[in-house]
């Protein structure tokens, strides 16, 4: 049972803030990510799917749900959650 | 009836008279008033290298009756009240920025009765910040930013204490400045300089309001207040210089900064009169375009940052424009990435342009700019973006293009007519202004062009490679013995229309 849980993929709605939306050219899209994960291979992913991010990918927040994800915490996603990449803003 | 009208014609006159002395009176006192006002701004504004002392805010222990009545409105508030009121006008605000963020922050923080509002910014009022900035006016530009938003505010309410700081904020005046504050308000522009607000912040034991804007995003957060993280906890590296947008780059609508700088206030205003603010450990994001606001819960203070932490490494501020690589600005830097030989002058191209010698200009900015102005010559428009995505393409679409020349291509754009037009209307100065440059001999076949003359020198690098590689595969012609010569325009359309044609629009 749990060895087909790691297996097993949901589908998520990933949002892009600041640059991020600048170098992905979208808001959000819905994207497919292992069930049981971490945050750094939540960003592997999103980076390995658009690897110009790959640039920032030091200097961005990943939000859960409206909730910070620490660096390397485990996360287990369900269908429909929200992930949020967000760079700073600097300008003003 | 003959005396009568005369003693209308009389009066009318006489009044005449005094209308033009009441004129008189009136630009007198105006300009009275300006001589006071200048006068009285440079024993007021606080230059660098000066001594940045200052009596503490004096608490306030009773309200006036024109206090009362002024503050009426919040004091009724059970949550504010008299003694919200009170502690408010006894405390000190710092706002570092005062552009697109710190316009409207000040304008709320004056308006509500902070006890001191002290502005720092070095730069001087420009007419493209006016769509946002909006305490400065029209008659303003040229003038300090920070003395602007104080006259400004001044007007609103006198009884605020003002301190304009002309200067740049650094390492060497950032805690001396900050110290004397209660609450400090990130109201800037660049990267840097929020990591030097960040650390003095954190030395000095202040609550930062931060915010930012953007095209049309914003954020806030409350950094280093009741146990929440500082920006170092959330953003420990500074991004690469080159991935960072600001406003003369990327745009805004104005009134993004506005709502974010009026929240910076209402952050203010609430630690100052003891309600607290909500956004200590949390993150505003701001998109004007959907109309949404989103609330994202942030992380605690991270015992193992490095300013903030449990041992802390950075003790004391640090070289904060080496640390992020980047100017502790929002200007634009004119960078050199092609040599000498590769670039002509704004009047070098004009010369080309009214001797007709046949070349393709290639405009690398993004589409939506070339609605504002063009170069009077046809141009192909491939903006910068694409050449980094697919340069290939971008080198067959321009090699295209210099084929339709080469067979006598016309189109029946009206901005080729343009083009002819301005020969003819040049061609006189072309005849008394005999040219011995080089490139005459050799002129270049493609001209690169952009706003500032950054972008191009990338793109024509690019190109270059790429027109390289094809000649040495044969797959290109090469166009005489010289190969083809691509050269840019040195500081794009602003060096245009400060060297060639000072009707040309800069933005």
């Amino acid at each position: 049972m749990e060895k087909s849980e790691h297996r097993e993929f949901v589908e998520v709605n990933l949002l892009f803030f600041a640059k991020s939306r600048e170098i992905v050219g979208q808001k959000s899209i819905l994207f497919e990510l292992p069930k049981i994960t971490t945050r750094n291979l939540i960003i592997d992913s999103i980076t390995k799917k658009f690897p110009d991010l790959q640039q920032i990918s030091k200097n961005i927040l990943l939000s859960l749900n409206e909730e910070y994800l620490d660096q390397d915490c485990s996360v287990t996603l369900k269908a429909g959650d929200e992930l949020a990449v967000i760079p700073p803003l600097s300008g003003g | 009836m003959e005396s009568t009208d005369s003693a209308t014609l009389f009066s009318a006159e006489l009044k005449k008279q005094l209308d033009k002395k009441d004129q008189e009176i009136e630009k007198l006192k105006k300009l009275l008033e300006q001589y006071q006002e200048s006068a009285c701004d440079q024993n007021f504004l606080r230059h660098e290298r000066e001594d940045f002392h200052l009596a503490s805010v004096d608490p306030v222990s009773r309200l006036s009756k024109n206090d009362i009545e002024r503050y009426s409105r919040q004091l009724i508030l059970p949550e504010f009240g008299v003694k919200g009121q009170m502690k408010l006008q006894s405390t000190s605000v710092l706002i570092v920025g005062a552009g697109g963020l710190g316009c409207p922050a000040a304008v709320y923080l004056a308006a509500a009765g902070i006890g001191r509002l002290g502005v720092v910014d070095y730069d001087e009022v420009e007419l493209s910040n006016l769509h946002r900035q909006i305490l400065h006016t029209s008659d303003r530009v040229g003038i300090s930013k920070s003395l602007s938003i104080v006259r400004s505010c001044q007007r609103l309410n006198s009884r605020v204490e003002y301190v304009p700081y002309h200067l740049q904020l650094s390492s060497d005046n950032a805690m001396d400045i900050i110290s004397r504050y209660d609450i400090v308000l990130d109201a800037t522009d660049n990267v840097a300089t929020r990591y030097l607000l960040n650390d003095a912040c954190v030395m000095a034991g202040k609550p930062l309001v931060s915010g930012s804007a953007l095209r049309f995003e914003g954020q806030l957060t409350v950094y280093n207040c009741s146990g929440g993280p500082c920006y170092r906890c959330l953003f420990p590296q500074p991004p690469p210089p080159e991935t960072v947008t600001n406003c003369a780059e990327g745009g805004v609508i104005g009134v993004v900064p506005g709502i974010i700088g009026s929240m910076q206030a209402l952050e203010a205003i609430k630690i100052g009169s003891g309600i607290g603010t909500s956004y200590s450990q949390r993150m505003l994001l701001f998109d004007a375009l959907d109309g949404t606001f989103r609330c994202v819960k942030l992380r605690p203070r991270s015992q193992a940052c490095v300013v903030c932490g449990e041992q802390p490494t950075v003790t004391q501020l640090i070289d904060y424009v080496q640390f992020c690589g980047a100017a502790a600005t929002d200007k634009e830097q004119e960078l050199k990435v092609l040599d000498k030989s590769s670039r002509i002058s704004a009047k070098e191209y004009h010369s080309m342009l009214t001797s007709g010698l046949d070349h393709v200009l290639l405009d690398v900015r993004p589409e939506v700019e070339m609605d504002i102005c063009q170069l009077p010559h046809p141009n192909i428009n491939i903006p910068y973006a694409t050449f980094t995505k697919d340069v290939q393409r971008a080198a067959s679409q321009i090699l295209d293009k210099m084929e339709d020349l080469k067979h006598g291509y016309h189109s029946n754009n009206p901005q080729e007519d343009q083009a002819y037009r301005y020969q003819q209307q040049h061609k006189r100065g072309l005849n008394t202004e005999p040219s011995d440059e080089a490139w005459l001999t050799n002129p270049p076949a493609i001209v690169c062009v952009c706003r500032r003359g950054n972008d191009s020198q990338f793109a024509v690098r690019m190109l270059q490679k790429e027109i390289q590689a094809r000649l040495t595969r044969g797959e290109a012609d090469h166009g005489g013995d010289q190969g083809i010569k691509i050269v840019d325009i040195r500081g794009g359309l602003h060096a245009w229309a400060r060297h060639v044609d000072d009707q040309f629009p800069v933005y």
